[in-house]
C-alpha cells in the first residue's frame, strides 16, 4: 500500500492505526507492506518510529505490544521522500515495489492511497499513469487500486474534471472514493435494519413516515484547519458527501443483491430523484450560519472569525440546514431535514425517522398532540446503536401515557467495540468490495444538488448568513425554519 | 418502595465539558458493572431527564437525599443545577454519581445517574450550553424549580426550549401574593408550550376534594350559587406561613375561577396580608377574606381552616378545620332549620418526594390550576 501525503495527520491518526488493527486481527497477509510518500524527509526507521508512536497513542497499546509492532508490522513500513508532482520519485517507487514483491511476497498487488490535499490529486494520478503504475502487472493474478479521500471536487465542474483525470488513468472499478462515514458500523447496520428485518420495510414509506432528520453535529471548531475551511465551508466538508450518502442509504429502494453495483445503483437512483432547489428558492429550503464566541467543551471558545487563518469578515458557513424532497412513489411529500455544524452542543450524528401520529386517540383526557410520535433513531456516533421510542402506560391506577425508549447499543449488546470506519473500508478495498465507496455518478449527482445552493450563497455574501453561539444547537433561524413546517429538531 | 443505596460518586468536581461528562458516565457504569460481578446485573434505567434548579450547595445536598425516592418511581437522569450568579469567581464544574436501588433476590439492580453542575459568577450564562446536550434524547425533560420565587433569568431560555414540563413549589415563595402573580405572568409566556405543576397545589388536593364534597349532596349543591362570604385562615409567624399563605390564595383562585366569580374592580388589589377582596357572582357579591392567625401550642391545634357562608333565604355555613397534627380535617355543615353535622375526614399528607413523583406523572397541562393561578394574579395585581 502506497500512501501519498504520509507525513500528514490522516496517515498517523487513521490509516496506519487501522492497518495495524487489521494486521493484529490477522486480516492482512504477513508480507503486507506500507510505503509512505511525502516531501518531508524521513528515513525508513524514522518513519517507522513515528508510526509506532502514532499507533501506540491512538490504539493505546501496552508497552509489550509496542515492541511487537516494531518487530512485526513495523518492519513492513518504508518511506520515500520526494516531490511527487515530478516523475523521478515514481521510478524509485517502482523499484521499491518490485523489491518488496520479491522480498516480502506482496505478489504485485498495489493499493495507492491519496491522503494529500486535493490540489495534488490530478498530478499524482497522472504521474502514476505515466510511470505505468496504474495498471496491474498481470491482471489475471494481481490488482491495482486507488483510494481517493474527499473532497471529490469543490463543485460539479471540478468534480467532473477530477473524474475525467481519474478515468483517463484508471478504470472506474479500480477507483475507491472513500467517505469514512460509510464505514461506520451503524451505517452498514442501517442496511441490515431495513433489509434483514421484516417489520421495518413495510412501513418505510410516505404512508407511515412523517419526516426524516439527518444530523451530523460536531463540538469542535475548525481548530488549525482555518485556511482549508475558508475554502470549503460546511456544505462541501460535510453535506455534499457524508450527509448525502446517509440520505441515500435511508431512502434507497431495496437492491437486488448486496453486491456493490446493485447497492450503488440504488443509491444513485435516490440522488437522481431528489428535487433540486432552484437558485432563486434557496432561502426557502436552506439555512446557513456561522458560530460566534461561546462556551463549548468546558471552555470559552472564540468565534469562527477569530480562529487562526480565518478572515475577520468571513462569510463561510459552519452550520447548514436543508429540506429536501424525494420525488418518487416511496417518498413523495416526505421532507428530509438535514443539518450539520461545527461547535454545536455536542458531537453526535443521528438519523431520526419520525413516524406519523396516531390518527385518533381513544384514551380519555389525553390529546393526541401530547403523545410523542414513534421515533426510530439510528445513532451513528459517538455511541453507535439504534433506539425506538414508543408510548407506554405509566404504572398506576390512572391512564398516564409516557414515551419510553427501547435501546440497542453496539458496545453493550456485543461487548466488543465495533471496528473503526477506516478498518472496515481499507479491508473492503483490499478485498475488492466497493459497496461502501462512492461511485462517480453519485458524486456528480450530489454536486448537482449542491451547486445551486453554493451559487446562491456566493451571490448573497453576508446577506442571509445567521450566527449562533458556539456550544449551542445552532441558530434560531434553523429552529424557525423547521418550526414553519410544524416540526422541530430532535434533541441529540 | 424499593430501598435505595448510598450514591456512588465518581471523583471530584471538574470543568463541565459535555463530552467528558458523557465519558465519565460511561466509565461509571462500566466500573459499577465490573464491581458488581458477584451480584445481579446493574441495569441503567431512564424514562426522562429531571433538571433540578437550586441556589445553594446545601439545597443540592438536600435534593441528593430525595433523589433515591424519586428514581424509585421515575427512573431518570438527574441534572442538578446549583446556580450562584453572585459568586465573584466564575466557574462551571460538574460531578457525577449513580443512585441504585437495593435489588430483591433474583432481580436486576436498577441504577440512575446524577450530574451536579455548579455554576458560579458569570459562568451561569454558559449553563444551558452544558445542560441542554445532557438531556436524554427522545425522552421528556422535567424541570423542577426548587428555589424561591419563579423568576427564571434570561440565560435559562435555552433550557426552557427543551423543557416539556415545569414543576414549581409555591410553598417556597417568600412573598406568595407577589410571587404567584409573577408565576402567572411567566406561565402566560411558557404555558403555550410547557405545562406546569405546583407542588403546593397538589398539597391542597385533599382540601379541594373535601370542599367539593360539601356540595356533592343534592340538598347542598344549590348553596354553591349562593355563597356570600369565604374566610380562609392560616398560620402567622410560623415556618408554614409562606406555604399556607400561597395555599390560601390558590384556594381562593380555585373557588373564584370554578364558580365564575369576577373580581370587583371597585376593590383594592389583594396585596396586604388579610385584606379582603370582593367578587361578583351570578347572584350578587362575595366577600373573601384571608385571615392570618397566630396559633398557640406549636404544631398542634387548628392551623388551617376554611369557612364558606351561603346567604339567600336559608343561610348555611360550611367549615373545614385542620385537626391536630394535620392528619385529618373536621368538616362541619350548618344548614338553617337542621341540626349541625360534623365529621372528620382523613387528610393525605404528602412528603416532597411523593409530590415530585406526582408532579412528574401528571405531565399534561392542568387547566384548573392555570385558571386558579390566573385568578390569583388578577386579585393580587389588580
Amino acid at each position: 500500500m502506497v500512501i501519498f501525503g504520509a507525513s500528514g495527520d490522516l496517515t498517523e491518526r487513521k490509516i496506519v492505526p487501522a492497518l495495524y488493527y487489521l494486521s493484529r486481527e490477522r486480516l492482512l497477509p504477513p508480507g503486507f507492506s506500507v510505503i509512505g510518500c511525502g516531501r518531508t524527509p524521513f528515513t525508513d526507521d524514522q518513519f517507522r518510529a513515528k508510526m509506532q508512536e502514532a499507533v501506540a497513542e491512538h490504539l493505546q497499546l501496552p508497552a509489550e505490544e509496542k515492541a511487537a509492532f516494531a518487530s512485526g508490522f513495523g518492519k513492513g513500513i518504508f518511506y520515500l521522500t520526494g516531490d511527487f508532482s515530478q516523475a523521478a520519485p515514481y521510478e524509485q517507487m517502482k523499484a521499491l515495489l518490485d523489491r518488496l514483491d520479491h522480498e516480502r511476497g506482496t505478489c504485485g498487488n498495489r493499493l495507492f492511497y491519496l491522503a494529500t490535499p486535493p490540489s495534488f490529486f490530478p498530478v499524482t494520478i497522472r504521474q502514476l499513469g505515466a510511470a505505468g503504475l496504474a495498471r496491474p502487472k498481470d491482471p489475471s493474478c494481481n490488482w491495482t487500486r486507488i483510494v481517493i479521500e474527499k473532497p471529490f471536487g469543490r463543485d460539479l465542474t471540478s468534480a467532473r474534471d477530477l473524474d475525467q483525470t481519474v478515468t483517463e488513468v484508471f478504470n472506474e472499478n479500480q477507483v475507491y472514493r472513500i467517505d469514512h462515514y460509510l464505514g461506520k458500523e451503524t451505517v452498514q447496520n442501517l442496511l441490515v435494519l431495513r433489509f434483514a428485518n421484516g417489520v421495518f420495510e413495510p412501513i418505510w414509506n410516505r404512508r407511515y413516515i412523517d419526516h426524516v432528520q439527518i444530523s451530523v453535529a460536531e463540538d469542535l471548531g475548525v481548530e488549525n484547519r482555518g485556511s482549508y475551511y475558508e475554502e470549503a465551508g460546511l456544505l462541501r466538508d460535510m453535506i455534499q458527501n457524508h450527509v448525502m450518502q446517509l440520505l441515500s442509504l435511508v431512502a434507497m429502494e431495496p437492491p437486488a443483491t448486496f453486491l456493490a453495483t446493485a447497492v450503488r445503483d440504488e443509491k444513485a437512483k435516490v440522488l437522481r430523484a431528489i428535487r433540486a432547489i432552484p437558485v432563486e428558492r434557496v432561502p426557502e429550503f436552506a439555512v446557513r450560519a456561522q458560530y460566534a464566541e461561546g462556551f463549548a467543551r468546558g471552555l470559552k471558545v472564540p468565534a469562527y472569525r477569530a480562529e487562526p487563518k480565518v478572515a475577520r469578515d468571513s462569510v463561510t458557513e459552519t452550520y447548514a440546514a436543508f429540506k429536501f424532497y424525494i420525488d418518487n412513489w416511496r417518498w413523495a411529500d416526505v421532507p428530509f431535514y438535514l443539518r450539520s455544524g461545527k461547535r454545536l452542543a455536542k458531537r453526535a450524528s443521528e438519523i431520526s425517522i419520525q413516524f406519523r401520529r396516531v390518527p385518533h386517540l381513544l384514551f380519555r383526557d389525553t390529546p393526541s398532540e401530547q403523545i410523542d410520535p414513534n421515533l426510530l433513531a439510528i445513532h451513528i456516533q459517538p455511541d453507535e446503536g439504534i433506539s425506538l421510542r414508543f408510548s407506554a402506560k405509566a404504572p398506576g391506577p390512572t391512564m398516564q401515557i409516557r414515551p419510553v425508549v427501547m435501546d440497542f447499543r453496539y458496545g453493550e449488546s456485543f461487548g466488543a467495540s465495533p471496528p473503526t470506519a477506516y478498518e472496515t473500508l481499507l479491508l473492503d478495498c483490499m478485498l475488492g468490495d466497493a459497496t461502501l465507496f462512492n461511485r462517480e455518478d453519485a458524486v456528480e449527482l450530489s454536486w448537482e444538488l449542491m451547486d445551486p445552493i453554493l451559487t446562491r450563497w456566493k451571490e448573497d455574501g453576508a446577506k442571509g448568513l445567521a450566527f449562533y453561539e458556539a456550544g449551542t444547537w445552532g441558530p434560531a433561524e434553523a429552529d424557525k425554519f423547521i418550526k414553519a413546517d410544524g416540526r422541530r429538531w430532535q434533541r441529540l | 418502595m424499593a430501598e435505595t443505596l448510598e450514591p456512588v460518586t465518581l471523583g471530584e468536581p471538574r470543568p463541565a465539558d459535555v463530552a467528558a461528562i458523557e465519558r465519565d458516565l460511561s466509565a461509571l457504569w462500566k466500573s459499577m458493572a465490573a464491581g458488581n460481578s458477584q451480584r445481579e446485573a446493574v441495569t441503567r434505567a431512564c424514562a426522562l431527564t429531571l433538571l433540578v434548579y437550586v441556589e445553594s450547595e446545601e439545597a443540592s445536598q438536600k435534593v441528593s437525599g430525595l433523589i433515591g425516592g424519586i428514581i424509585a418511581q421515575n427512573p431518570c437522569r438527574v441534572v442538578v443545577m446549583v446556580v450562584q450568579p453572585d459568586a465573584a469567581e466564575p466557574s462551571l464544574t460538574a460531578r457525577i454519581s449513580a443512585h441504585c436501588h437495593l435489588p430483591k433476590a433474583g432481580e436486576k439492580q436498577v441504577c440512575c445517574e446524577q450530574i451536579e453542575l455548579l455554576a458560579r459568577g458569570d459562568a451561569v450564562r454558559d449553563l444551558d450550553n452544558v445542560v441542554v446536550p445532557l438531556t436524554v434524547p427522545g425522552l421528556p425533560v422535567v424541570l423542577w424549580w426548587r428555589a424561591g420565587s419563579f423568576t427564571p433569568p434570561d440565560y435559562f431560555r435555552g433550557i426552557f426550549r427543551v423543557t416539556d414540563h415545569l414543576v414549581v413549589d409555591s410553598a417556597r415563595f417568600p412573598d406568595p401574593a407577589r410571587d404567584l402573580g409573577k408565576l402567572a405572568a411567566e406561565l402566560k409566556r411558557l404555558s403555550a408550550v410547557v405545562p406546569v405543576s405546583d407542588l403546593n397545589w397538589t398539597r391542597m388536593t385533599p382540601w379541594r376534594g373535601l370542599i367539593a364534597q360539601c356540595f356533592d349532596p343534592a340538598e347542598t349543591i344549590e348553596y354553591l350559587e349562593q355563597l356570600t362570604e369565604v374566610r380562609v385562615e392560616y398560620e402567622e409567624e410560623s415556618p408554614r406561613w409562606s406555604a399556607q399563605s400561597a395555599q390560601a390564595l390558590l384556594l381562593i383562585g380555585w373557588l373564584a375561577s370554578r364558580l365564575g366569580w369576577e373580581p370587583d374592580r371597585a376593590d383594592e388589589p389583594l396585596t396586604a396580608k388579610g385584606s379582603p377582596v370582593l367578587f361578583k357572582s351570578r347572584r350578587g357579591g362575595v366577600s373573601v377574606e384571608r385571615a392570618p392567625r397566630k396559633f398557640e401550642g406549636g404544631g398542634t391545634g387548628v392551623c388551617f381552616s376554611i369557612v364558606l357562608t351561603a346567604g339567600g333565604g336559608l343561610p348555611a355555613v360550611f367549615s373545614l378545620r385542620r385537626g391536630a397534627g394535620g392528619k385529618y380535617a373536621v368538616v362541619r355543615r350548618e344548614l338553617t332549620g337542621r341540626p349541625p353535622v360534623e365529621g372528620t375526614a382523613r387528610l393525605e399528607v404528602y412528603d416532597e418526594v411523593e409530590l415530585v413523583n406526582e408532579g412528574i406523572k401528571s405531565a399534561g397541562r392542568d387547566a384548573i390550576f392555570e385558571e386558579a393561578l390566573e385568578m390569583v394574579a388578577r386579585i393580587t395585581t389588580g
